[in-house]
């Protein structure tokens, strides 16, 4: 009974004390908004221009260097494309700056931005000395023995010499595979729910050969979910099928590796 | 435009200042049939002989007896002396706002707290004894703390 | 020719390291969480053996009821979503025999359950597959037999041998449920041991409902019960036999005998016993009959389960003022408090696969049945109730079932308790079918092993 007096006596002056308070301001004039600050929106473009990715900034500042370098060596770019299976372009650094670029989200149109394609990768970065190197030395062997194939490589698409998918292209197949892939809800939350699958892919984008590395993995005893989730996963490529490749640049991504990872969904 | 406001506020003031004071009105009510979690009334209560009750009552999660319980079982004591060849049972009780299996063992608490102060009394054990219900035989099934108090109990059953 | 095989070698040393490295990943981390759309195409069955069956079991189609037992059971998962059968294509005897997978890409199914029973001297022999639609290829097959009788127990191990092929997880659905039945008003309630299928069917009561029964659990090979009786107004524990009907009271106790449990080894019996208003927990070995106190303390140790290798127990405990869960060696010793949060925390039960507790939680008028790491840490609440409490594990330790009771209007109407269980992520809570209300609920282990 005394409690109940007690609280009520202290919730009436509280009342009161805030009251007091706070009136005066009531007579106040209302604060103005602050003025509305523009805000700029950074454009995602083919071109890698992101200034928070530590590695793609050293990378390009790197091939900043190495630009007028590169630029000289355009007409052998082509040549080397003649014997694709000979020469692969090195592009594991260039890997890298796509995976950064990943972390963003923002889907493009993808119609526009395939057409400006060939343009901006003219310059993209070639930043090792090797290939440097390896070009000089091809250059004269290939340009005696591939005439023919001169003209053949000129009539091809001239896109592409990069060796990763553009940012939109990225966001479209994932986008398509997002839709695909029912992630088994059954799976246990806190362990290693990494997926990988190597794909060999046709040009219209329908795969040819899967197969999922860490296969063993698949039959050790007390991961039995790894099976599922490796199901789940190929269920979803199939679903997809054809996927939603690039239209051109075929070289490029015929060798695609999907990183199913259910961990983000499960943990909620 | 000041004036105004100074009159809308002070009535806000006075408006809240009801709203509370209705609060504390509520709990008068209640304030009537039970203190500090124990029910006092007389509503479920019946009667081994004139004027003695045949219940006490406890707070939630516990079975400290309070002194209105005290002195029932000093009436009950008092009658069990006069009437020697009358064995009692008490059954002791929970509400329903605990587990199952804690509230057996809580029933059984509260019905020997009652036992041990009847022997205090002179009142020889081989004539009590001891029974739980748990939860499972609320005297008001209502599902409000008025009902909950009036159901943590320990009954006091004539046994023959 | 030296400078052709410079080249040589400088063309296999580029072809090395690069060809590995050209290859481009793409990160999948997002998905759907929908369920599954499996379709359960009927068993297939011959006219003659239909007949054979209509004759034993009175049932016009044998081979669409187990179906039925099979998508019902897969559908309570929450992870499946068995398709419509107006849908489908193709007829059952020849899906069985080879399904034309795009038929049922075109109802958009990624599994395919087919199958065919037969008579076989009296019983009857189950043929089952399940089809990988999308790869085009069978994922499983099985045969068994067994007595007409046992129809549903097919429906329910199809169901738990397709549940684990497509979870990675053992099924719970050829299990028992054993519960109170309760009738009758709140402050005279009529309560019987019933024991059910998990999906709610051949329900049958194994008390009569003439002394007061309470928290039933089952032995593990599920033919014991073991459970608190007021037989004559002394509530002990008692044992009873399923098959037989016989019960037996479980020692020579001066005083109530509650809580009771089964050790993981089905020998003894752990419980509490309380005298002079403390109680306390003690074991029974069934066989011996030798009666060990596990703890001794002046406050209410109750609540009592083993952890599934039997080296730890964990119980409830008022010893620090408010029912808090402990664990301890199962010799008694080492006694640890692991709950901490805010509120009481009551029935603690080890999962069978030792790896969590589960609970009930009382905090500010609320009750929530939640989950907790045998450390105590990683508590997480599944549900919060008016009035809920007793969780059970399913056998696989993925699913919880516990029971509710409503609240009562100020006359005293409206109350009714049911059943209730609940996926260990939180989701897919669903209602029991029970045919009258019920409170503790006890989960089987896999009938089948």
């Amino acid at each position: 009974m005394n409690r109940e007096i007690f609280l009520s006596f202290s919730f009436h002056l509280l009342i009161i004390f805030g009251a007091t308070l706070t009136l005066p301001f009531l007579l106040k004039k209302p604060i103005d908004l602050p003025p509305i600050i523009s805000v700029e929106l950074i454009q995602i473009t083919e071109k890698t221009n992101i200034p928070f990715a530590p590695k793609a900034k050293k990378i390009i500042e790197k091939v900043k260097e190495k630009e007028k370098l590169v630029s000289e060596q355009a007409p052998p770019k082509k040549v080397k494309k003649e014997k694709p299976d000979s020469i692969p372009l090195p592009d594991e650094k260039v890997e890298v700056i796509k995976k950064q670029e990943e972390k963003k989200q923002n889907p493009e149109k993808i119609e526009d931005k395939m057409k400006q394609v060939s343009e901006f990768e003219k310059k993209e970065m070639f930043d090792t000395n090797q290939i440097a190197a390896l070009i000089d030395k091809s250059k004269e062997e290939e340009a005696k023995t591939n005439i023919k194939s001169n003209k053949i490589t000129q009539s091809q698409d001239d896109s592409v010499d990069m060796t990763s998918l553009t940012l939109s292209e990225e966001d479209a197949l994932k986008a398509q595979i997002f839709g695909c892939w029912s992630i088994p809800l059954g799976l246990p939350y806190n362990e290693n729910l990494l997926v990988r699958i190597k794909l060999k892919l046709k040009p219209d984008g329908t795969v040819m050969k899967s197969e999922i590395l860490d296969h063993a993995r698949m039959n050790k005893p007390g991961q039995g979910f790894y099976k599922v989730l490796a199901e789940s996963a190929l269920r979803a490529i199939q679903l997809c099928q054809p996927l939603r490749v690039p239209s051109t640049g075929y070289e490029r991504w015929k060798n695609l590796q999907l990183n199913f990872d259910a961990r983000e969904m499960l943990e909620g | 435009m000041n004036l105004n406001k100074i009159f809308k506020n002070a009535f806000l003031i006075v408006l809240v200042s009801f709203v509370l004071s209705a609060c504390a009105t509520k709990t008068k009510q209640l304030g009537s049939q039970i203190q500090g979690d124990v029910y006092t009334g007389t509503d479920t209560v019946e009667y081994l002989a004139s004027g003695v009750p045949d219940r006490v009552f406890f707070a939630t999660n516990e079975s400290v007896l309070t002194t209105a319980s005290r002195e029932t079982l000093r009436k009950q004591a008092a009658w069990l002396r006069k009437n020697p060849n009358i064995n009692v049972v008490l059954e002791g009780h929970a509400d329903e706002r605990g587990t199952r299996e804690y509230n057996l063992a809580l029933g059984e608490r509260r019905a020997n707290a009652a036992k041990d102060y009847l022997m205090t009394y002179g009142i020889s054990s081989n004539r009590i004894s001891v029974i739980s219900y748990g939860k499972e035989r609320p005297v008001d099934s209502g599902s409000n703390p008025l009902a909950w108090s009036k159901n943590r109990r320990s009954v006091t059953v004539k046994a023959n | 020719m030296k400078k052709k095989l410079y080249i040589f070698s400088v063309i296999i040393l580029t072809l090395i390291p690069f060809k590995a490295i050209s290859l481009i990943e793409v990160d999948i981390t997002r998905g759907n969480l929908n369920p599954l759309p499996i379709a359960v195409s009927p068993l297939y069955i011959d006219e003659s053996s239909k007949k054979i069956f209509f004759e034993e079991t009175k049932i016009e189609n044998l081979g669409s009821e187990i179906t039925k037992v099979v998508e019902n059971n897969l559908k309570t998962t929450g992870l499946f979503n068995p398709l419509s059968k107006d849908a489908f294509l193709q007829k059952p005897d020849i899906a069985h025999l080879k399904p034309r997978f795009e038929d049922w890409t075109l109802i958009k199914a990624q599994a395919l359950i087919t199958g065919k029973i037969t008579i076989v001297e009296k019983k009857i022999r189950i043929e089952f597959r399940l089809w990988d639609v999308l790869a085009n290829k069978e994922m499983l097959a099985l045969a068994f037999t067994t007595v007409p009788n046992n129809w549903r127990r097919v429906g329910h191990i199809i169901s738990d041998k397709v549940y684990e092929r497509l979870t990675g997880e053992k099924g719970y659905f050829d299990t028992r449920i054993i519960y109170v039945a309760e009738e009758g008003p709140k402050t005279n309630r009529i309560k019987k041991l019933a024991i059910m299928d998990q999906d709610g069917f051949n329900t049958k009561y194994l008390t009569l409902g003439n002394e007061l029964v309470l928290t039933p659990r089952f032995n593990p090979t599920n033919q014991m019960v073991t459970y608190l009786s007021y037989f004559r107004n002394l509530p002990r524990v008692y044992l009873l036999d399923i098959e037989t009907g016989i019960q037996e009271v479980v020692g020579d106790f001066p005083g109530m005998t509650f809580a009771p449990r089964f050790s993981p080894d089905g020998k003894k019996i752990i419980m509490s016993f309380a005298s002079e208003g403390n109680s306390d927990i003690y074991t029974m070995d069934l066989e011996t009959r030798v009666v060990e106190r596990i703890t001794n303390h002046p406050s209410i140790d109750t609540s009592p389960s083993y952890s599934p290798d039997g080296k730890y127990i964990c119980f409830n405990s008022d010893r620090s003022r408010y029912q808090q869960i402990y664990v301890m060696k199962s010799d008694g010793s080492n006694v640890k408090r692991i709950s901490f949060g805010k509120g009481l925390y009551g029935t603690p039960v080890w999962s069978p696969r030792g790896d969590l507790i589960a609970f009930t939680k009382l905090h500010k008028g609320k009750f929530y049945i939640g989950v907790m790491r045998t450390d105590g840490s990683g508590e997480r609440l599944l549900t919060e109730n008016f009035y809920q409490e007793a969780p059970s594990w399913s056998p696989n330790g993925r699913v919880l079932i516990f029971y509710r009771e409503t609240k009562t209007n100020d006359k005293g109407e409206g109350f009714s308790a049911k059943l209730w269980s609940i996926d260990l992520t939180g989701y897919n809570e669903r209602l029991v079918t029970t045919k009258t209300d019920a409170s503790d609920p006890s989960w089987s282990s896999l009938l089948s092993k």
